[in-house]
């Protein structure tokens, strides 16, 4: 098609929404609401989804290891130690008698490190000092410690471990729950020693393989026992399908509901220039040609549409934001000006493809007709 | 060829002519002869069921829809009911014409001023179609049907809503476009200007071809 056409054309699709403009602003009017509520579901999606993840960035797996204090302080299950037990038993002995400090409960488990070391293989040894084999279900010290989570690491699903040694934990206790108490709390650093096993804090990629992640960390030699709160996995993993679910369905029918609407408006300015297309076809317009205004008419309507949608859902975000704030404070919100573009794009992307398959299926339904055909409409 | 619509009736049996660069061919008959379908088929408005049809070098029973607007390209058609767009002026009703063909501007001023001077509404430019009688506003139809300068014009009753004075009008108006070299068919109801006209003459009767007259007149 020529370029004068298609500038004609155009002309005469603007022509036929002004012509037409009680239809075309009614259009726009529910093409806009259309827009502004799917707009709204996409920022509430993104706004829970990035609120659920920061909930799981808190949902962390903890991995305690089964090392010298679990076995002391009866954390241990059996079936983890059995090729040690008799170290244990006797470690255990030597904690009682000597009522051992940390430093020779440390003592205690190099020297247990040493014998075990023997026990299972040199060669392992001497290949890979930091390494821990494979059959090692005690650890010893922190080498033996950072090693395992290095192993942690590599698991499928896991994204970050971060090694807690039992003195950092007890930190943490002491910092959270005690709270400047810890005159009451002072036996943990005394005659007792510190009671906490080692342990690997881990976050998860994907909270969906919750429970299969769980299940592999418990599997690795050397953890004792695993802690998380997998209720709340499952709250999270709930509400983001339910989101998800929700969203898509809102979108498909809000669309549906848009080419209805697109598709109406130009059947109304087809049927009024019947005799136009009438004429176009006698003297030899091409298909193409014939629908090219039509199609125009559309996407305009639909541009118009996503233009007037994205100041009313600004507004409509800003007021919602003013109103979260004041009802549960202080929150993270997406900022609009963040995600504006895709969503205008989303908004430019559903007015011209209703435009189009709204004014191609209408037109196709006139093409077909012939001359005398148009007045009998 | 024939043509049986789709409800069964038989509008036209073994019609068999042929109608050659240059005439001017009046199509005439009793009400439901079948001179509208021929007419239909010959812009394929309707396609014939058997036979064979040649208009202007294409082939009818083999053309592609693609091509139907190239072969109406070649030909001008008037209707009964003129067919204008009120709410253009009559400047405006013809160029359109030209627009679908994808003209320029200027051969756009330039063509459709001659055309409407030819017909004599070079005056009437800027008329809307309700500001005209009915004989001018065929004239605009007219004009319309010749912009495009095509080498055959198609007329299905083109005086039927226009007054006997202003029939005249008009077919003088196609005669003397005729002499020019387009090939002129129309359907008519009108004998006197079948007679005052010598143009050749087909007589249509139930879907076939009873008189076919070369040397026209009023003996019909
Ligand atoms: N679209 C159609 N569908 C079915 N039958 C049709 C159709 N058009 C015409 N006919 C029938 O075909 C026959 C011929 O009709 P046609 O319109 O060709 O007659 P005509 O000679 O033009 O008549 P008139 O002088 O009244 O215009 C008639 O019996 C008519 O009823
Ligand atoms: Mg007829």
């Amino acid at each position: 098609m020529k370029l004068r056409s298609v500038k004609y054309l155009t002309g005469e699709g603007i022509k036929n929404i002004w012509a037409n403009r009680l239809m075309s602003i009614a259009s726009v009017g529910v093409l806009v609401a259309c827009m502004v509520l799917i707009g709204l579901a996409i920022l509430i999606s993104l706004n829970v989804n990035k609120a659920m993840g920061t909930l799981e960035q808190q949902n962390v797996i903890m991995a305690y290891f089964n090392d010298l204090n679990s076995v002391l302080y009866g954390n241990a299950s059996d079936s983890y130690v059995p090729e040690t037990s008799s170290d244990a038993t006797s470690s255990d002995e030597d904690a009682d008698e000597s009522s051992s400090s940390n430093k020779s409960s440390s003592n205690k488990s190099s020297s247990n490190k040493s014998s075990s070391g023997k026990s299972s293989s040199d060669s392992d040894e001497v290949k890979k000092p930091t390494d821990i084999p494979d059959d090692a279900y005690l650890i010893h010290n922190e080498k033996e410690a950072l090693a395992l989570c290095k192993k942690l690491e590599k698991l499928d699903n896991v994204l970050s471990v971060e090694y807690i040694s039992s003195e950092k934990g007890l930190e943490s206790i002491k910092e959270g729950l005690l709270d400047g108490k810890d005159q009451y709390f002072t036996f943990l650093d005394g005659e007792y020693g510190n009671p906490l096993s080692g342990a690997a804090k881990i976050t998860l990629k994907d909270m969906g393989k919750f429970k299969e992640t769980l299940k592999a960390i418990q599997n690795v030699k050397g953890v004792d026992s695993v802690q998380s709160q997998s209720d709340l996995a499952d709250t999270i993993n709930a509400i983001k399908n339910g989101i998800g679910i929700a969203g898509v369905w809102i979108i498909a029918i809000l669309l549906i509901i848009s080419l209805v609407i697109v598709s109406n408006t130009i059947r109304v300015t087809m049927y009024n220039r019947k005799l136009e297309i009438s004429i176009m076809k006698a003297v030899g317009a091409t298909n193409s040609f014939i629908r090219l205004p039509f199609v125009i008419e559309g996407i305009a309507i639909g541009v118009i549409s996503a233009a007037v949608s994205m100041g009313i859902l600004y507004f409509c975000y800003r007021v919602a934001i003013e109103a979260i704030r004041e009802a549960l404070g202080m929150m993270e919100i997406i900022g609009f000006s963040s995600v504006a573009l895709p969503i205008f794009g989303v908004f430019i992307a559903i007015g011209a493809l209703s435009g189009i398959v709204g004014s191609v299926i209408m037109i196709s339904k006139y093409l077909k007709k012939e001359g005398s055909e148009f007045t009998a409409i | 060829m024939s043509k049986t619509y789709k409800t069964g009736t038989h509008a036209l049996n073994d019609v068999n002519i042929r109608i050659n660069p240059g005439e001017f061919v009046f199509v005439v008959g009793a009400s439901g002869a079948g001179k509208s379908t021929f007419m239909k088929l010959i812009v394929r408005e309707e396609k014939a069921n058997t036979g064979s049809l040649i208009v202007n070098g294409f082939d009818l029973m083999k053309i592609k829809n693609k091509e139907v607007p190239h072969l109406r390209r070649t030909m001008g058609i008037v209707f009964q009911d003129f067919r204008l767009i009120p709410t253009m002026s009559v400047f405006d009703n013809v160029a359109f014409a030209m627009h679908v063909v994808g003209a320029d501007r200027r051969r756009i001023r330039r063509d459709v001023s001659a055309v409407l001077s030819m017909v004599g509404l070079g005056n009437k430019a800027r008329s809307m179609p309700s500001q005209l009688s009915g004989g001018e506003q065929q004239r605009v139809g007219l004009a319309r049907a010749l912009v495009n300068r095509p080498t055959l014009i198609i007329a299905d009753e083109p005086t039927g809503n226009v007054d006997p004075n202003l029939s005249y009008e008009i077919v003088s108006k196609l005669t003397e476009i005729n002499k020019q070299g387009t090939t002129v068919l129309m359907v008519t109801h009108d004998h006197n200007l079948v007679r005052d006209f010598q143009h050749r003459v087909i007589m249509l009767e139930e879907g076939r071809i009873v008189a076919d007259n070369a040397a026209g007149g009023g003996n019909i």
